[in-house]
Parts: C-alpha cells; sequence; structure tokens
C-alpha cells in the first residue's frame, strides 16, 4: 500500500496556514532625508512567518529589499539617506512568508515630500522673567529637533506653544512662527504652569508634542511699584504733620488738660522762700518790718481787714455796682465797679485796705484799660497797694497821675466785662493785673519779682510824665500781662479753693519790694495787734499796723475784721467818714497823693500806695 | 569768527539734510516694490528672495490643495497613482534627487534650472484654469485655485528672471523649457482619461512646486544667509 502524505496537508492537519497579508501602516521621515515604514503582520498562521519589505523607485524597475529592519524596531523599514530619493514615488510592499505560504500586502505608494514629520522641539526651557515696571511674565525657549537641517533651508519649522496651569484640563495654545521663544503675559501668579511644544515643517506635519515642563509662577511680589510707596510714604508724612499741628495748637490746652498745673501757693507779694526758711524775721524784714509789732500810730491808717465783699458796696463803686455785685464776691473792685473792699487780689491780698475812688476818679482809672493788662479796665480801684514800690518814689504820684494804669487791683476787669468767676478770681486778676506793673511787680512775688521791679521801674519812668497816659504802663505791659497772666492762673485755684476772705500778713517788705507776706496763721506771734482771734486759715483781713512807714501789716481776723471793717467802712458810710478816717491815717504820711486821699474816701480798701508813699 | 559762525550752521545744515535723506531712504525702502514701467529700479537680493520665497511657497500650498480635493473628489478608487508615474512633461529636466544632490548645484546652475520649470507650467496652468471649468460639479475652490496658481506663477517667474539679473548678471538668458502636450488629454471625450489627464496634471505640478520651493530656499539660505538660516 503507499502512503504518501503531502507536507501542506500535514500542516494543514496540524491547523496552520499561510500567514495572513500584511498591511502597512504609515511611512514617515523626520527631516526629508530618510524614512521609515511600518506595517502590521498579518496572521501568522501558527507558523513562524518572515515578512519582507520590497519597493520600487518611480522610473526604475529594479525591485530594492528593505536596507534595514531593525532600526525602526520590529515590522519595520528604515530607509537611510543614501536609500532616499525626494520627489520619487515608492512602490512598497510587504510579504509576508511562512511555511505555508506567503502574502504580500497592497502596495504602498509613497512620495517622501508628503510624509514629513518632524521630532518634538527639544530643550524646553522656562524662565519667569520679572521687569521692574510690569507684571512679571513667562519666558519659554527651546530648540529645533536635532535631525532637523534648517541652517540650510531644507527644512522650515513653525512652532506652536501650549501652556496651562497644573490643575486646569484646558491647554492654552499659541502660535510662535518661526521663532524659538516665546512670551506668556497672562499668567495667574502663585500657580505651577506646564508647557509644551511641537513643530511643523512648512509643508507636512506636526511633531508630537514635547514632554511637559513645568514651572512654578512665583505670586504677586510686594510691590515693588515705588509709587505706591511713595504715595504712602507722603500719605503718613501729611498725617503725621495734621497730628503735630493739631497738638502745637491745642496743645497747651491739651497738656493742661492733662497735667493741670498744680497751684503753688501764692500770696500776693510774699516771697514763699521767705516761708520756706521759716524764719520770721527774715520775714519781717521782707516785708519790711523793722519796727515788729508796728506801733506806729499809723496803725490807724490799716485798714483793720481786708475783706472781700459781694455786698454791692456802693462806697466801692457804684458806678459799676450793679454788674458786680450780682457776682460773688468781691471781685467788684476787680471790675472797675463794685469793689466790696475786700481782699484785694484774692485771699493773699497784699492790699489791705483798697479803696475805690468813687466816681471821682473813674475816668482816670478807665485809662488803664488801655492798657494791655487782661482785666484792668478801669481804674476803679483807686489805690493800689505796692508796698513792693517802696523803693520807686514816686510809685504813688505816677499811679495817680497815671490813673489810668494802674489801677487797684480790684480792677482787672473791663467794665464789660464781669467776670462770672468768684471774687477771688477777679481779685487776683485785679491784683495781678493791677493796670500798673507796679502792682504787677507785687502780685508776682517768686518768679516775678524781678520782672515786677522792672517793670515797675519802668513805670517809674513813665511816672515822670504823669500823664497818666497808660502808654507808659504799656511799656511794660507785656512784662506785667505775663506776669498777670502767670499769676492769674496760679492766683484761680488758690482763691477759690480758699475762704472768700485770705488774709495775708505783711511779714516784711524785700530788697526787691515785694512784699513778704506772711499767712496770718502761722505767724500768731506776728504784729497781730488788731483785736481778733488770729486764725489757722490764711486768712488776712485786717492791716494791723504800718511798720517803719512803709511796711503794712495785716493780720488775720476775718469775722472781726470784717465786721470792724464793715463798720468802719460802713458800707453805706458816707464817704467823709471814710475819708476822715483815710486822712487821718494819711496824716502821718508825709506826702500823700490827693488821689490816695480821695481814695482813701472809699472804704474798705486803703491804698496802700498812699500810704507807701507818706512812708517813703 | 566767521568760522565759527558758520560751522554750526554748516554742520547744522549738513545734519538736516542727512536726517532728510534717511527718513526719505527710509520711507521708500520699506516698501520694496518697482513701480511698473520703471526699468531702472532696483530691490535689494535679500527682499528679492524673500518674495520669491513666499510665492513658491504659496504655489506650493494650492498646488497640493489642488491636488488632494481632486483625489478626494474624483480619483479615489480609480488606481491612477500607478499609472502616474514618470509620466510628467518635466520629468526630462534633470534635477537634484536630494539635499545633497542640491547643495552641490552651482546657484546659478540651481537658479536656471527654476527658470526651466517655471516657464514649462506656464502653458499648463494657463490650460489648467480653463479646463478645470469643464470638470462635473467642480468644487469653487479648485477653480479660484486653478486661477491663482496661474497669476503667482507668473509672478514668481518675473521675480526669478530679476534675481539671475542681481546674481549672474550678463549671463545668457535662458530660454529652455519642457514642452507640454497633454492639452488633448484635457479635453478628451474619455472621463477617465480626462481624470487622469487632470490627476497627472494636479499631481506634477504638485511635486515640480515644492521642488522649485525647496531649491529657492536653500538658494535663499546659501546666498543671503551665508547657510545660517
Amino acid at each position: 500500500m503507499d502512503f504518501n502524505i503531502d507536507s501542506t496537508g500535514f500542516w494543514l492537519f496540524l491547523g496552520h496556514s499561510p500567514p495572513g497579508k500584511p498591511e502597512i501602516l504609515k511611512c514617515r521621515s523626520p527631516e526629508k532625508e530618510t524614512f521609515t515604514c511600518w506595517w502590521k503582520p498579518g496572521t501568522d498562521g501558527g507558523l513562524p512567518t518572515n515578512y519582507t519589505l520590497t519597493y520600487h523607485k518611480e522610473g526604475e524597475t529594479i525591485t530594492y529589499e528593505c536596507p534595514d529592519y531593525k532600526t525602526g524596531g520590529p515590522n519595520s523599514c528604515y530607509f537611510n539617506k543614501k536609500h532616499t530619493s525626494i520627489w520619487k514615488i515608492y512602490n512598497i510592499t510587504i510579504n509576508a512568508t511562512n511555511q505555508m505560504g506567503s502574502s504580500s500586502s497592497d502596495p504602498h505608494y509613497v512620495d517622501v515630500i508628503y510624509i514629513v514629520e518632524p521630532d518634538p522641539p527639544v530643550n524646553l526651557t522656562l524662565e519667569v522673567k520679572q521687569p521692574e515696571d510690569r507684571k512679571p511674565y513667562l519666558w519659554i525657549k527651546w530648540l529645533p529637533p536635532t535631525l532637523v537641517d534648517i541652517n540650510s533651508g531644507w527644512l522650515t519649522l513653525q512652532y506652536e506653544i501650549r501652556l496651562k496651569p497644573e490643575k486646569t484640563a484646558v491647554w492654552e495654545t499659541h502660535f510662535a512662527g518661526r521663532q524659538t521663544q516665546f512670551s506668556v503675559l497672562s499668567l495667574y501668579s502663585g500657580q505651577k504652569y506646564l508647557v509644551q511644544v511641537r513643530c511643523k515643517p512648512d509643508h507636512g506635519f506636526w511633531s508630537k508634542w514635547s514632554p511637559e515642563s513645568s514651572i512654578e509662577i512665583p505670586s504677586d511680589f510686594i510691590v515693588k511699584d515705588t509709587t505706591v510707596w511713595i504715595f504712602v510714604a507722603v500719605l503718613s508724612a501729611v498725617i503725621c504733620l495734621i497730628i503735630v499741628w493739631a497738638v502745637a495748637l491745642k496743645g497747651y490746652s491739651m497738656v493742661t488738660c492733662i497735667f493741670p498745673p498744680v497751684p503753688g501757693p501764692k500770696i500776693k507779694g510774699f516771697d514763699t522762700r521767705l516761708l520756706e526758711k521759716g524764719k520770721s524775721e527774715e520775714l519781717l524784714s521782707a516785708l519790711g518790718c523793722q519796727d515788729f509789732p508796728p506801733t506806729s500810730d499809723c496803725e490807724e491808717l490799716l485798714v483793720e481787714f481786708l475783706e472781700v465783699d459781694d455786698s454791692e458796696d456802693q462806697q466801692l463803686m457804684p458806678a459799676h455796682s450793679k454788674e458786680h455785685r450780682s457776682q460773688g464776691l468781691k471781685p467788684t473792685h476787680l471790675d472797675p465797679d463794685s469793689d466790696s473792699g475786700r481782699g484785694s487780689c484774692d485771699s493773699p491780698s497784699l492790699l489791705s485796705e483798697k479803696y475805690e475812688e468813687p466816681q471821682e476818679n473813674p475816668p482816670t482809672f478807665h485809662t488803664p484799660e488801655v492798657i494791655k493788662k487782661p482785666e484792668n479796665p478801669e481804674a476803679n480801684i483807686t489805690c493800689t497797694w505796692d508796698p513792693w514800690d517802696i523803693h520807686l518814689e514816686s510809685k504813688i504820684s505816677y499811679f495817680h497821675a497815671g490813673g489810668s494804669k494802674s489801677s487797684t487791683w480790684p480792677l482787672p476787669q473791663p467794665p464789660s466785662h464781669h467776670s462770672p468767676r468768684s471774687s477771688y478770681h477777679n481779685m487776683a486778676d485785679v491784683c495781678k493785673l493791677t493796670v500798673t506793673p507796679v502792682n504787677a511787680a507785687i502780685t508776682l512775688l517768686d518768679k516775678t519779682e524781678n520782672d515786677a521791679v522792672k517793670a515797675s521801674k519802668t513805670v517809674e519812668t513813665g511816672e515822670e510824665e504823669k500823664t497818666g497816659k497808660p502808654r507808659e504802663m504799656e511799656s511794660s505791659p507785656s512784662k506785667i500781662d505775663q506776669d498777670i497772666a502767670w499769676l492769674l492762673p496760679q492766683q484761680k485755684p488758690l482763691f477759690l479753693s480758699a475762704k472768700p476772705l485770705d488774709y495775708v500778713e505783711i511779714h516784711k517788705v524785700n530788697k526787691d519790694g515785694a512784699l513778704a507776706l506772711l499767712p496770718k496763721h502761722k505767724e500768731s506771734s506776728n504784729k497781730t495787734e488788731k483785736p481778733g482771734t488770729p486764725e489757722t486759715s490764711k486768712e488776712y483781713a485786717k492791716v494791723s499796723r504800718v511798720i517803719d512807714n512803709k511796711i503794712l501789716v495785716l493780720v488775720q481776723d476775718p469775722q472781726a475784721q470784717n465786721g470792724a471793717l464793715l463798720e468802719e467802712s460802713a458800707k453805706e458810710a458816707p464817704p467823709s467818714h471814710q475819708q476822715n478816717q483815710a486822712e487821718k491815717n494819711l496824716a502821718c504820711f508825709t506826702a500823700t497823693a490827693d488821689n490816695c486821699r480821695l481814695q482813701m474816701g472809699g472804704l474798705d480798701y486803703l491804698d496802700p500806695t498812699c500810704f507807701m508813699h507818706s512812708f517813703n | 569768527m566767521d568760522n565759527k559762525g558758520s560751522s554750526p550752521k554748516g554742520s547744522f545744515l549738513l545734519l538736516l539734510l542727512l536726517v532728510s535723506n534717511l527718513l526719505l531712504c527710509k520711507s521708500v525702502a520699506s516698501i520694496p516694490v518697482c513701480p511698473r514701467g520703471s526699468v531702472r529700479c532696483q530691490v535689494s537680493l535679500p527682499d528679492l528672495f524673500d518674495r520669491a520665497v513666499m510665492l513658491s511657497h504659496y504655489i506650493h500650498s494650492l498646488s497640493s490643495d489642488m491636488f488632494h480635493e481632486f483625489n478626494k473628489q474624483y480619483a479615489l478608487g480609480r488606481g491612477f497613482i500607478p499609472r502616474a508615474i514618470n509620466s510628467c512633461h518635466t520629468s526630462s529636466i534633470s534635477t537634484p534627487e536630494d539635499k545633497e544632490q542640491a547643495q552641490q548645484i552651482h546657484h546659478g546652475d540651481l537658479l536656471n534650472l527654476v527658470l526651466t520649470m517655471l516657464r514649462s507650467w506656464n502653458d499648463p496652468l494657463d490650460h489648467l484654469a480653463s479646463e478645470v471649468h469643464s470638470l462635473p460639479k467642480a468644487p469653487s475652490a479648485l477653480l479660484t485655485k486653478a486661477t491663482e496658481v496661474k497669476e503667482q506663477n507668473e509672478r514668481l517667474l518675473e521675480g526669478i528672471e530679476k534675481i539671475v539679473d542681481q546674481v549672474h548678471p550678463g549671463a545668457k538668458e535662458n530660454k529652455a523649457y519642457s514642452v507640454w502636450s497633454g492639452l488633448p488629454s484635457l479635453q478628451t471625450a474619455d472621463e477617465n482619461t480626462r481624470l487622469f489627464a487632470f490627476y497627472n496634471l494636479f499631481r506634477c505640478l504638485s511635486r515640480d512646486s515644492h521642488k522649485i520651493d525647496s531649491y529657492l530656499k536653500l538658494l535663499k539660505c546659501r546666498i543671503v544667509y551665508n547657510n545660517n538660516c
């Protein structure tokens, strides 16, 4: 029996078959100088299959086989430069062969110029550039793919970039033309950006996108914009200037608001330094008391007490009484008007008496208004006691002459100015202001002694004229004003808080002509001659005596003294009565100004200047 | 004294003249166009090459678009491709087949080659523009492009001739060109033949325009930029 087995049938029996038809997938040239073709094999039929690529060139009859199966990877054929012709059609065929058979693919016609697809660009670099006056921007730079020949112009590439924030899904694409760099201006700061680039030859396909490059966009910087800083600086400077200006303007009041000035013990005409020392003799000497207790029979000249009475004393200032009466205490005499004759200048008044010039001299005393004393409108107060001016002989005359000037103490306020202040206050003003600088000198014991003296001296010079014009006084109004002003606030609290009546005892007159006063209570042993209980409080209401013809000793005996004073002064007492007494007092003195006398006709107040004059 | 007075004046006038000249020249130079009819107008070589490359690029874009459109509409599945091998009327013109060969050719020879090819296409383009209208349901884009290609080709020819004048002044004028005899095929009644004729024409036009574009770009980079594009 014959046993003839066909091999093919044998293989078929085993289930193998010839290969399936391969298929050329694509051919690509990365630089228009070489190209590669890839195919897809068909079924292999279960047998190892061999694939070959054969091709024909246009215009040639020769059949070539693929020169390189490996470079392009599996199932590929790589045509190098030698085997690549441009502008020629390639007829490529894949042959699959296995044991069973073979099969061929359909021919594939390829012209290299139509299959150019370069590699992606390389060296993609990102940089965030931050120019000084602009927002930061992203600068993207890359290089063309390595294989492409651009320098000779064989290939001309155009580029395209795309970027997106890391978490965004949509790419932002930009055409970059033929340049190998690109700037992106619209960025979200503080984000991480991903960038890709691709290229395309002048007549070919777009490359694949390059691998992603990422960069972090820094957050918005601290504004480097100098203009903003300049604006901020200017604004803060302006605010500071405004604050400084406000403080400067209101500084004083603010400071006084915050730190109210502490009133010091101020006794008009009293050198507190003497008090500090605590030596009565010194005080007395300061007061000019050489003979203590005073035994002068001029004692009677002294007003027994200084009392500031808000009762309107006609005697005081009948003319002005109305307004002042309504006021509290004494300020009456401060106002040109009613001067109850209380303690001059508030409590520690130096004046033992104040004489207000009745209507007689109002005109003369009006002149003081001209003076700049803040409140010496009228010279209602006829006589101002100026023990300080002892050394100024002509003072009194001056005073009288220049009635305009200094008015008595209680004259500080302009007639129209009915100070709502307390009497003390007014008195203080009067004392201080004292139209006459001399008074100012008196009043200002502490620091302003010198000033006062100067003032008085100036006054003295002015006295020469005896014109009674305030101008002379004005010569030193500034000082006095200052003094007065200085005293004023100091006096205020003291006076306001103290009893209406404050009496001081004149200890002495010092060299500077300042009257050293002692609080009456301190000097119990002092020349308290007058009956009246010396009071512990600093109330000096009574002039106990005159010492040395120039020292007025005040005693402290408000009530009694007041009573006495009142009695004596007799508010409604006829001026003549007073005058008598005044005259009597004056009798002790050598010289007496007419004014003084007239003033004496006043009431409760004794113009010490008169005495001083006589003393001198 | 006179010198001092006159020299500043003179220098100022000179400066003024110079500035005005520069401005005028700049304005003229910014538009490298020779007015029609001008004989002695001279545009710079870089400008000529830039314009030539622009035109050649444009022509090839049009050509390849036309080819693809035609293929899409008329040639699919007809097996035209195998028949079109080696059938361009310009195949006889010996042209470099790759980059190395093209770089080895002297630029004058290459320019002549370009001229020859451009002249060879004058006639076919002219007929194409008119015959394409006879195509059944010819897309309008095809028609406009055919006309455009014809015009641009003529302009490119003029430009290359000017370049040759500058690069090779006094060279013997080259009038050679390939004759195209495909007109009867375009007008034949046989649809298939006609379509194949059109197909072939579009294909050859696309290839040749690509050749011209490539050669001119090579020449430009070689001549104007010294191989450093």
